[in-house]
């Protein structure tokens, strides 16, 4: 076996074009040293039943020399910040006060608001504890007073919750929950007599949802994170009585010129961004760490509007996770220069040493891009990152219990996946759930990524690489365009493309990426959709920043998990998330077929239809039978029609032109339709007795000249290089890309 | 919150349709009768017994049984001593496991060393 955890490392960024510089930031826990290589990515499947692993070494000068590791440690958890300075460390008689929403309760302490300083054991918090009470703390010179709520507060309930000191040292903790309903009244007033003179310590930020340790990076800064949300935190100069402090929480415009008003953070605004923003005068702004969730419902929110957009200031509250993860941040190891003379492609950094007598292998993918502004082929390729990043480490497999008979046979889980699933601060995927249980709503890329490179599971990165062999192996040159260069670049980017190409499982698209797309189409273009449940949901790249994207999975679609109400829209822009079909524009209007199911147990095959003898559709199946099964092997589940597909529907935008050339109906009792697919629940729904669960292959003629083929499977891909290369998978492909390269309209 | 119980996989079994156990010996890939099949989803779905796993050990060749945590992010437990070349023993091993913990009932030897 090859050892792929040993080192790891991620690429900054994921596309860089000739000329410009990509830097590898990598760890090992242990090993000293690793040999670097580029290599540009051909095929990255080591499974021997297929083309096997082919990655072409690029010379540059990593080669020369062994690069030294360190371990680089990784911290997770979300939290806001607020400098320090003379009007917070001077305050001795004070209120704090904000609406939580905790989402888990007990079992671990949890800091709401802090000025602590863990080094020196002194500070002030207000905290829910590890048995789910509220307490405010106060310590100094190894004293610790506190004030204790007598019960637990309950999960996923607003409370208000505050504490004060007053001049004298007591200190009260005061909560009242928002719902008094069903048994969820919470009432607390606690005193303690606290002592009289504090000395709080020196240099020490204000935190919300964590407490500092009083440390530096790369030491561990934060602890005691915090899940759940608050809503509108405030911080004033007097030990004010319950009502006077609810009010001022309660109150979006407290009075700025108030003296002793020292913050009220409104977290509505800047929603899109990293600042919090202090309405006091006293200007007190600060930032969010690690993409805490925004645009969240507040204690507020009246369910009378979905959107945060409607009205900013029901959304003032902030989702905080202590798994919540940007940027690894590890120091960079080495950089390179990309060399005016390489071709676009997918490349890896591939770090190479040994751990005792077993070898050591492991990558950190990026992508070169074409020189910018220039194409260097007449097909672009689009390398779906938003998809790769909404995959990144998920963990699903793990977390969740359905995919064994989802699969109807045992799971076969890898050496990186026991490695993911114990190693929790690599971040998540957009299909996992916080250790909360709420959605994970963004991903990113700077950190290690252990199921998007060579050999590792084979959804999505891998399976794409089939697509890149085929290409080569018929002696086609491409270019290759990222999701996210072309979000932000748009249809200038594809323009003068005879021919481009969606891989395997496009699945996740922005509104940029789209209208990018449809553009091309429009201009005469010719697209080949070649994957399955394309075009499925919505989401955005971060407006400023490189490499994240958020989703909010909305009320249907097959959604690992839900959004919460109210939330269904992405802080980055204010867009409605959730499935494309949800937004008007489902994916049948982009390219014919759109998601009908998954078959995870076995993959089937397609057969022709009356349209496929039109005279209009020829190209596509010359040197194929009329009665030949196409399809039917593969090196997924043995079919090209499986995992994830798709089908016309008219009724969703499927073009009035379309020829539905060859269709895989047979899909067995494994074939289950996406939820959206069923307006009532009813026996028979399965791909065994019901043809709506299908895969449709089909062309159409677009304007100027331009046409649609989409084979609407993942698997489809993964079965180019059967026999050989000598397959009708392979051949259908071939005539319908040599007949799109050809400029004469269709 | 949308999540998924596998407590709530209850079709019940049998302990004493050894016929169903035999044919799921003689092909624990499938195809499945509907009566087996639905015992296998049971198993698959709630994993009684255990939720187990494969891990490669051999790509494409040899297989090591392994044991998912109940609480998320526990390690995976591996067993060394319990690696399969074919897939199709690995899964009657489990159905064994699975069996006994929904039934109580073990299965004997006996059927194990038929042919
Ligand atoms: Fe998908």
């Amino acid at each position: 076996m090859i050892d792929t955890t040993s080192i790891l490392g991620y690429a900054k960024p994921w596309s860089v074009a000739p000329g410009e510089t990509v830097s590898f930031h990598l760890s090992s826990a242990h090993l000293p040293s690793a040999s670097l290589k580029v290599v540009r990515v051909r095929c990255a499947d080591p499974d021997p039943n297929g083309p096997g692993l082919k990655l072409l070494h690029a010379a540059t000068p990593l080669d020369d020399g062994d690069v030294q590791l360190s371990s680089q440690p990784t911290h997770v958890g979300s939290y806001a910040s607020v400098a320090d300075g003379p009007i917070l460390s001077g305050l001795t008689a004070f209120s704090v006060g904000c609406y939580i929403y905790p989402t888990i309760v007990g079992g671990c302490r949890q800091t709401i608001v802090s000025r602590w300083n863990d080094r020196l054991d002194s500070g002030w918090k207000l905290e829910l504890d590890d048995e789910g009470h509220l307490s405010m703390t106060v310590a100094c010179k190894g004293m610790t007073r506190s004030a204790r709520s007598s019960r637990s507060i309950l999960r996923r309930e607003w409370i208000f919750v505050a504490g004060s000191r007053s001049a004298d040292g007591t200190i009260r903790l005061e909560a009242v929950s928002l719902s008094r309903d069903g048994g969820r009244e919470r009432v607390f007033s606690v005193e303690d007599e606290g002592f009289p003179a504090v000395q709080w310590p020196a240099a020490t930020p204000l935190l919300f949802a964590a407490q500092w340790t009083g440390d530096s990076r790369p030491n561990k800064e934060t602890f005691n994170h915090f899940n759940g949300k608050i809503d509108r935190p405030r911080l004033y100069g007097a030990a004010l009585t319950r009502a006077d402090v609810q009010q001022l929480v309660e109150t979006l415009h407290p009075v700025q010129t108030d003296p002793l008003l020292v913050g009220a953070w409104d977290f509505s605004l800047g929603m899109n961004g990293d600042e919090i923003t202090d309405l006091s005068a006293n200007n007190l702004n600060g930032s969010v760490h690690r993409l805490p969730m925004r645009a969240a419902t507040g204690a507020n929110w009246t369910g009378q509007i979905h959107s945060w957009t409607e009205d900013p200031s029901q959304y003032g509250a902030i989702h905080f996770h202590e798994d919540d993860l940007e940027d690894a941040g590890w120091a960079a190891t080495t950089t390179l220069s990309i060399p005016d003379d390489w071709q676009s492609g997918f490349y890896a950094l591939q770090m190479t040493t040994s751990n005792g007598s077993v070898p050591v292998e492991s990558y950190a993918i990026f992508f070169v891009r074409p020189p910018r502004g220039r194409r260097t082929s007449d097909i672009a390729v689009i390398a779906p990152t938003a998809t790769y990043l909404a995959y990144a480490n998920n963990h699903s497999r793990l977390d969740q219990t359905h995919f064994e008979v989802m699969a109807d046979g045992l799971m076969i889980i890898t050496a990186d996946d026991v490695y993911t699933n114990e190693h929790r601060e690599l971040g998540s995927s957009t299909y996992d759930t916080h250790s909360d249980d709420s959605g994970v709503c963004y991903s990113t890329g700077a950190r290690p990524i252990l199921n998007a490179r060579p050999r590792s599971n084979t959804f999505n990165y891998v399976n794409d690489t089939h697509l890149l062999d085929w290409l080569e192996e018929m002696g086609h040159g491409y270019d290759v365009v990222t999701d996210e260069d072309m979000h932000r670049e748009g249809a200038r980017l594809l323009s003068g493309y005879r021919v481009v190409i969606n891989m395997t499982h496009p699945e996740y698209y922005s509104k940029e990426m789209l209208d990018a797309l449809e553009t091309y189409q429009n201009g005469g273009g010719r697209h080949m959709y070649l994957g399955g449940n394309g075009f499925y949901w919505r989401v955005a790249f971060h407006p400023t920043k490189t490499g994240i994207i958020e989703l909010r999975r909305g009320l249907t679609g097959l959604r690992s998990w839900e959004t919460e109400a109210g939330e269904g829209n992405l802080s980055f822009t204010g867009e409605p998330s959730g499935l494309w079909r949800s937004s008007g524009r489902a994916p049948q209007r982009l390219c014919g077929v759109g998601f009908s199911a998954q078959v995870f147990d076995f993959s089937t095959y397609y057969r022709r239809l009356p349209d496929s003898f039109d005279d209009r559709a020829s190209f596509v199946f010359e040197g194929v039978g009329a009665d030949e099964p196409i399809g039917n092997f593969g090196l997924r589940l043995g079919g090209a029609a499986g995992l994830e597909i798709d089908r016309a529907e008219p009724n969703l935008g499927s073009a009035p032109n379309i020829m539905i050339l060859a269709t895989a109906d047979r899909t067995g009792a494994g074939g289950i339709p996406a939820p959206e697919e069923l307006p009532a629940l009813y026996r028979g729904f399965t791909g065994e007795e019901n043809a709506m669960v299908r895969a449709d292959m089909v062309l159409y003629p677009t304007s100027n000249g331009g046409a649609v083929f989409s084979t609407g499977s993942i698997a489809w891909c993964c079965s180019l290089s059967h026999a050989g290369y000598a397959n009708n998978v392979s051949q259908i492909t071939g005539n319908v890309l040599n007949r799109f390269l050809d400029d004469s309209p269709i | 919150m949308l999540q998924t119980d596998p407590k709530t996989a209850h079709f019940p079994v049998d302990p004493n349709r050894l016929d169903l156990v035999e044919e799921f010996r003689r092909a624990p890939k499938g195809p499945y009768s509907p009566d087996l099949q639905k015992i296998v989803h049971r198993m698959r779905w709630g994993g009684e017994g255990g939720r187990f796993v494969l891990i490669p050990v051999e790509p494409g060749k040899k297989w090591m049984l392994g044991l998912l945590p109940s609480r998320r992010g526990d390690a995976v437990k591996t067993f060394s001593d319990k690696t399969f070349t074919r897939l199709a023993d690995a899964e009657w091993a489990v159905f064994k496991i699975r069996w006994e913990a929904i039934t109580g009932v073990r299965i004997a030897e006996e059927t194990d060393q038929k042919p």
